[in-house]
């Protein structure tokens, strides 16, 4: 099992090896694709700006040292589809990814880039993007037709669902799963919004607006049943507040808040799973930092034998934001009951 | 044109209709907010449309696994569609490994009235696994794809305004591409076709649709008076059955919370005038619904013959 992380600039590069990274992935905007189009067309599901990479040479010389360090690099080209005219482009930059920035891997989520990628004889292993919603087995067979050596499951899929996946897969594909940092609300591969600066995410902008319940069937809401669904709206902000990194906030000791599965490493491991995603190609390098050094804690620790319940201990202790945590909506193996005996064992810790 | 109705029930079954008069007749309150908003689009639709002969009913969720019933309602619904001699359509929603499971008997009771009654049966997939599904267990029932796989940006919030727009907020190029389907490259339209799939259903989008490109092999559907805007495995509304920290978890079990209620947000906060643009919350799906502008538009697609079946949904489609 592998540690994943992004990156956007060859100066992030040692300190991400150092650090514990033992794959990279990132992005790239060029200027062509730039001027052609702008506004909420994006190449691959990042503003242009600060997202990835901004000059082929910079890339080139990040994808070198990395195979140098021993680490594979994957590139994205993830949006959720292509339309004709931007095909021609896209195939043009794939190309130029394989064959003259030697990228390991292109991570896709439109099943029609996929197929060209194959009729083009691409040489970069083929990854699906998480965008592509693969969350059950027969997607994923589905998907094996594509030649690809790896499926990204989507954060909505939860423990039991990846042991039955990999069980069912083992051996066929590689699935990487989700670890650290950015939530997102809705089914990332359904979700039909831009995140344009115009107007931001959907999402975090609903607790803006103004909001009134309706009962159907004819039947109007009582005063306790809207005392309800008004609680239970306000849950839902809290709930949103925490996968937007508890509103873009960053703990006291400067460690980024963020969806979370550290606790789940332990079990991710004994499960199969072949890759860890930390998520934030276009954060800064301080986050990365902290995040792979999380997550490679853990990590060598679960290598070397360490149990389940102290790996849990450790985790929440790195977090060293117990309320969080303990709200429940930080994780992203959320709703896994633990083993009866280690649910006991943790509350007696507790 | 060939019209579909999407029913909730074998007694909501009919082949003749009004828009409006369906709408109020349905499971909403004849006096909601939703219904006179869009008590404009029905209008329309009745003014331009008359009294609708559907050919075709269709029933099931697109939305939500645990709206996925068992066979009886399918049965029920079957019976009634056989006795009206209409053609049938089954929806699926995205799933897990668990709704696979509680797809298959469904698919095998529409293969066997198939067989029955000597007509075809499409199912509509949205999720590429229902679709191996189909192909590999019951090859005999008709794909259609869903809506939920074209993955055209359809948010309301911004892209009703992108056509109309002298801001420069967005290049005209984006604008186009923005109008486009995944249906516009031969090759995929090639490879759904090998795949048995001669049939997609699309949104009504809000910055219009442009299906110029699109081969006119494969047979095009739209939905009205409602789009989807994003749907999610952590339900609202399933939350109302938890304790705080229990509530929102991807794929938890429900009691159809959803089903009593849904959620208006008026876009208040909207940095640009459309500030009483409405988006429903029904379950764990965002919807918006069709403005006056956006139907004349599809009307002007259907009497050019590209689209040659609409799927009316009288209320927020989200029931089980």
């Amino acid at each position: 099992m592998k540690i994943l992380a992004p990156i956007k600039s060859h100066d992030e590069l040692e300190m991400l090896v150092e650090s514990g990274a033992e794959e990279l992935y990132c992005g790239i905007t060029p200027e062509e694709w730039q001027q052609e189009y702008s506004g909420a067309a994006w190449l691959s599901r990042r503003s242009p700006k600060g997202g990835g990479f901004e000059s082929w040479s910079e890339l080139r010389k990040t994808v070198d040292d990395a195979h140098r360090a021993g680490l594979h690099v994957f590139i994205t080209l993830n949006a959720p589809f292509y339309t004709t005219a931007q095909m021609d482009s896209v195939v043009k930059i794939a190309h130029r990814l394989d064959d003259e920035i030697g990228a390991d891997a292109l991570i896709i989520a439109d099943p029609n880039l996929l197929l060209r990628m194959r009729q083009e004889k691409i040489r970069a292993a083929l990854h699906v993007s998480s965008v592509a919603a693969a969350l059950n087995s027969e997607a994923i067979r589905f998907l094996l037709d594509f030649g690809v050596k790896r499926v990204v499951l989507p954060r909505s899929v939860g423990l039991s669902e990846i042991e039955a996946i990999v069980n069912a897969v083992r051996g066929e594909v590689e699935i990487e799963t989700f670890i650290l940092n950015d939530g997102c609300a809705f089914e990332e591969g359904f979700c039909s919004t831009t995140h344009h600066h115009a107007v931001g995410a959907f999402c975090t902008g609903l607790s803006g607006m103004d909001t009134e319940f309706e009962g159907v069937a004819g039947q109007d809401l009582t005063y306790s049943q809207t005392v309800k669904l008004k609680r239970n709206l306000l849950d839902y902000w809290k709930y949103i507040w925490y996968l937007n990194g508890n509103g873009c906030s960053t703990a006291p000791n400067g460690l980024p808040y963020g969806p979370c599965g550290l606790c789940a490493i332990k079990d991710l491991m004994r499960i199969g799973v072949d890759s860890l995603k930390i998520v934030g190609r276009e954060s800064g390098p301080f986050k990365k930092l902290a995040s792979v050094k999380m997550v490679a804690d853990i990590v060598r620790k679960a290598r070397a034998g360490a149990d389940r319940l102290y790996l849990i201990e450790r985790a929440r202790s790195l977090r060293n934001t117990q309320e969080h945590c303990d709200a429940g909506f930080m994780c992203y193996y959320r709703g896994e009951s633990p083993v009866p005996e280690e649910e006991a064992l943790l509350e007696q810790t507790a | 044109m060939e019209w579909t109705l999407h029913v909730s029930q074998p007694g909501d079954v009919r082949a003749d209709f009004l828009p409006s008069e369906c709408a109020r007749q349905s499971a909403s309150s004849a006096d909601s907010r939703i219904q006179k908003t869009m008590s404009v689009p029905f209008r329309l639709m009745d003014e331009v449309y008359g009294r609708i002969h559907a050919s075709r009913i269709a029933f099931g969720t697109e939305f939500c696994e645990n709206l996925i019933g068992d066979p009886h309602p399918l049965t029920a619904v079957l019976a009634e569609v056989r006795r009206q001699g209409l053609d049938f359509t089954f929806l699926t929603p995205y799933v897990s490994d668990r709704g696979i499971a509680r797809l298959r008997p469904l698919f095998a009771v529409l293969l066997t009235h198939a067989e029955r009654v000597g007509r075809p049966m499409e199912v509509v997939f949205n999720d590429w696994g229902v679709l191996r599904l189909l192909r590999r267990e019951f090859p005999e029932l008709e794909p259609v794809q869903g809506r939920l796989l074209n993955k055209s940006l359809r948010d309301p919030r911004i892209t009703g305004l992108l056509p109309d727009s002298p801001s420069g907020l967005i290049q005209l190029s984006t604008t186009a591409a923005l109008k486009q389907t995944n249906l516009d490259s031969s090759g995929y339209v090639q490879l759904l076709l090998e795949m048995g799939v001669g049939r997609v259903e699309l949104d009504n989008l809000p910055q219009g649709l442009d299906l110029e490109a699109v081969p006119p092999e494969l047979k095009i559907g739209v939905y009205v008076p409602f789009g989807f805007v994003a749907t999610a495995r952590a339900c609202m509304a399933a939350g109302l059955g938890y304790e705080a920290a229990q509530k929102f978890v991807h794929g938890a079990s429900c009691k159809q919370e959803c089903q009593t209620h849904h959620l208006i947000y008026t876009y208040t906060n909207s940095p640009f005038p459309n500030r009483d643009q409405e988006f429903y919350l029904k379950g764990n799906t965002y919807f918006y619904g069709h403005t006056d502008k956006m139907l004349r538009n599809i009307d002007a697609h259907a009497l050019e013959g590209r689209i040659d079946r609409f799927m009316f949904q009288p209320h927020l489609p989200m029931w089980n």
